[in-house]
């Protein structure tokens, strides 16, 4: 029985590790942006939740319905006003220019906040499941639905809206795209929002079970990172089921071989399907 | 003559230091089918690629139905009315070909209803379409694929329809079907202005030529006149 908890609380990180990986993938599969910034923006989305409860006593899910349209916005303009100038640059020169804000960000968030870890405790806590043998905090089990339910929020955009085909249709022929009268630059614009707002919005969920810091931002990138390689670049079934599947090999993972080398398996796990399926477990023609 | 509906006049144009284009002029008649023909290299795809907006112009100008067009984006283009079916077809391979045509329909706003309407319009006219509707467009064969990037071009309404390379890759029999289809679309009043390695089919299928030659329109005429053309025939159709 202890598996199955062990599984339970896998599929509840990798239900988190889909939220986060999900933008991240979406800005590198379609504007070829290896966004650095997204590990701090999700550190933002956590203070946002911390201080709006702890100043405001704004509920943390709540704070999401705050976090999403301001990090759209600071996505769009942040593609619109600085990044779309080099678009066309090699990959290394775009991740050198996120590489360099997402320096400045962090940094900010250091002098603003400290390197402190603070942990988001509501009060009173939300107690916790139990489903026969497997018990579950509640709080972990509903923000996983919410990271769950943010992610399929995305596939239905991207999939059945007039602007996601855009999207979609931009990543696998710009220049088709543009025959089609979409406006390339604004597409690039509103993706890069998206995936601003998923980082920002996953921020609030990860802040009920992690604690907080800007010195975490560059772990959640290593996991979008893993993610985005496990799952197959871009598509977001991808990014829910690789994330899914970290979720569940770092909880294995740390059951047999002990927490401390739970990072160093997920890794272990980048090395081996880069090896065996480079194109990802849902890879699919037309998305390379 | 019908009154010209498309007008590229001087037109120069390139990529970076490589310019392709010297001074194109090339017209097409309202109701008209207009091929252009010539060699690889010659110019034609830098041509319809300067038309609907995906390179800038460097001199010289295109005019549309009275409006300048020049240096416009593809984006305006297509919705001045010209949609362009590029080289290579070009479709959105992992999405089903239902939204491959819908993305034709991107700019339009005159409703859902319109857009469904003239997506039965096209499984009419292309019936393999209504059957692999939900595959992924990258899965059919070319003939296939050449049918839905036409249907995507359509489904923006355009009055002038600028086809890259017809029938590149087809089967004889799927370039009979194609050009009758082309033909049936305008007498229904669609303008097209067709680029064709194979200048035998493309006489056949156009009222009107132009032979484009290292960057300039070299001849133009009537198909009659251009296939009873010694040079023509010597250069192209092969001597009979």
């Amino acid at each position: 029985m202890l598996y199955l908890q062990i599984l339970a609380n896998g599929l509840v990180l990798g239900g988190l590790y889909s939220c986060i990986a999900a933008g991240f993938s979406l800005v590198w599969g379609v504007l070829n942006v290896i966004n650095i910034l997204h590990g701090s923006f999700i550190v933002l989305g956590g203070y946002l939740a911390f201080f709006g409860y702890v100043k405001l006593g704004i509920h943390p899910f709540a704070s999401i319905l705050i976090a999403a349209p301001l990090f759209f916005a600071l996505g769009y303009a942040l593609q619109r006003g600085l990044i779309n100038r080099m678009i066309a640059a090699p990959v290394l020169l775009t991740l050198t220019l996120t590489f360099g804000l997402d320096l400045m960000l962090s940094n900010a968030m250091l002098a603003a906040f400290t390197a402190d870890f603070r942990k988001l405790l509501l009060d009173p806590p939300l107690g916790i499941l139990a489903l026969g043998p497997v018990v579950l905090p509640v709080d972990r089990l509903v923000a996983m639905l919410l990271a769950l339910a943010l992610t399929g929020l995305l596939y239905l955009t991207l999939s059945r809206s007039r602007i996601g085909r855009a999207i979609v249709a931009v990543r696998m022929d710009r220049e088709a795209a543009a025959l089609m009268g979409v406006n390339v630059k604004n597409v690039y614009a509103i993706t890069f929002g998206l995936g601003a707002l998923m980082a920002g919005a996953s921020g609030p969920l990860l802040a009920m079970i992690f604690p907080i810091s800007p010195l975490t931002g560059p772990v959640y990138l290593g996991k979008a990172f893993v993610i985005c390689v496990l799952g197959g670049l871009g598509s977001v079934p991808g990014a829910m089921i690789g994330g899914l599947a970290l979720g569940v090999v770092e909880s294995f993972g740390a059951l047999w071989f002990g927490p401390e080398h739970a990072t160093t398996l997920s890794f272990v796990l980048l090395i081996v399907i880069l090896l065996v399926r480079p194109e990802g477990l849902l890879g699919r023609k037309g998305y390379s | 003559m019908a009154e010209t509906l498309l007008k590229v006049a001087g037109l120069h144009a390139g990529y970076g230091d490589v310019q392709v284009l010297w001074g194109v002029n090339l017209e097409v008649p309202r109701g008209e089918i207009v091929c252009l023909v010539g060699s690889n290299g010659a110019g034609k795809t830098t041509l319809m690629r300067a038309i609907s907006g995906l390179i800038p112009a460097r001199g010289g100008t295109v005019g549309f139905a009275g409006e300048n067009l020049t240096n416009a984006s593809p984006e305006r283009a297509l919705a001045a009315g010209i949609a362009h079916v590029p080289e290579g077809r070009r479709l959105f391979a992992a999405m089903s070909v239902r939204d491959n045509l819908l993305m034709g329909a991107y700019l339009r706003r005159d409703g859902a209803q319109a857009v469904a309407e003239d997506l039965e319009r096209m499984f009419a006219m292309f019936p393999i379409l209504r059957q692999r509707q939900g595959q992924d467009a990258g899965t059919m064969s070319g003939g296939e694929q050449q049918m839905c990037a036409i249907a995507r071009g359509l489904m923006g309404r355009p009055r002038l329809l600028l086809i890259d390379e017809l029938s590149l890759g087809l089967a004889p029999a799927i370039v009979d079907q194609l050009c009758d289809t082309l033909r049936a679309l305008n007498r229904e009043g669609l303008s097209i202005l067709v680029v064709e390695q194979d200048v035998a089919t493309a006489l056949d299928l156009a009222s009107h030529a132009f032979v484009m030659d290292t960057g300039r329109v070299t001849r133009s005429g009537s198909s009659a006149e251009l296939r009873d053309d010694p040079a023509i025939r010597e250069a192209y159709l092969g001597s009979i």
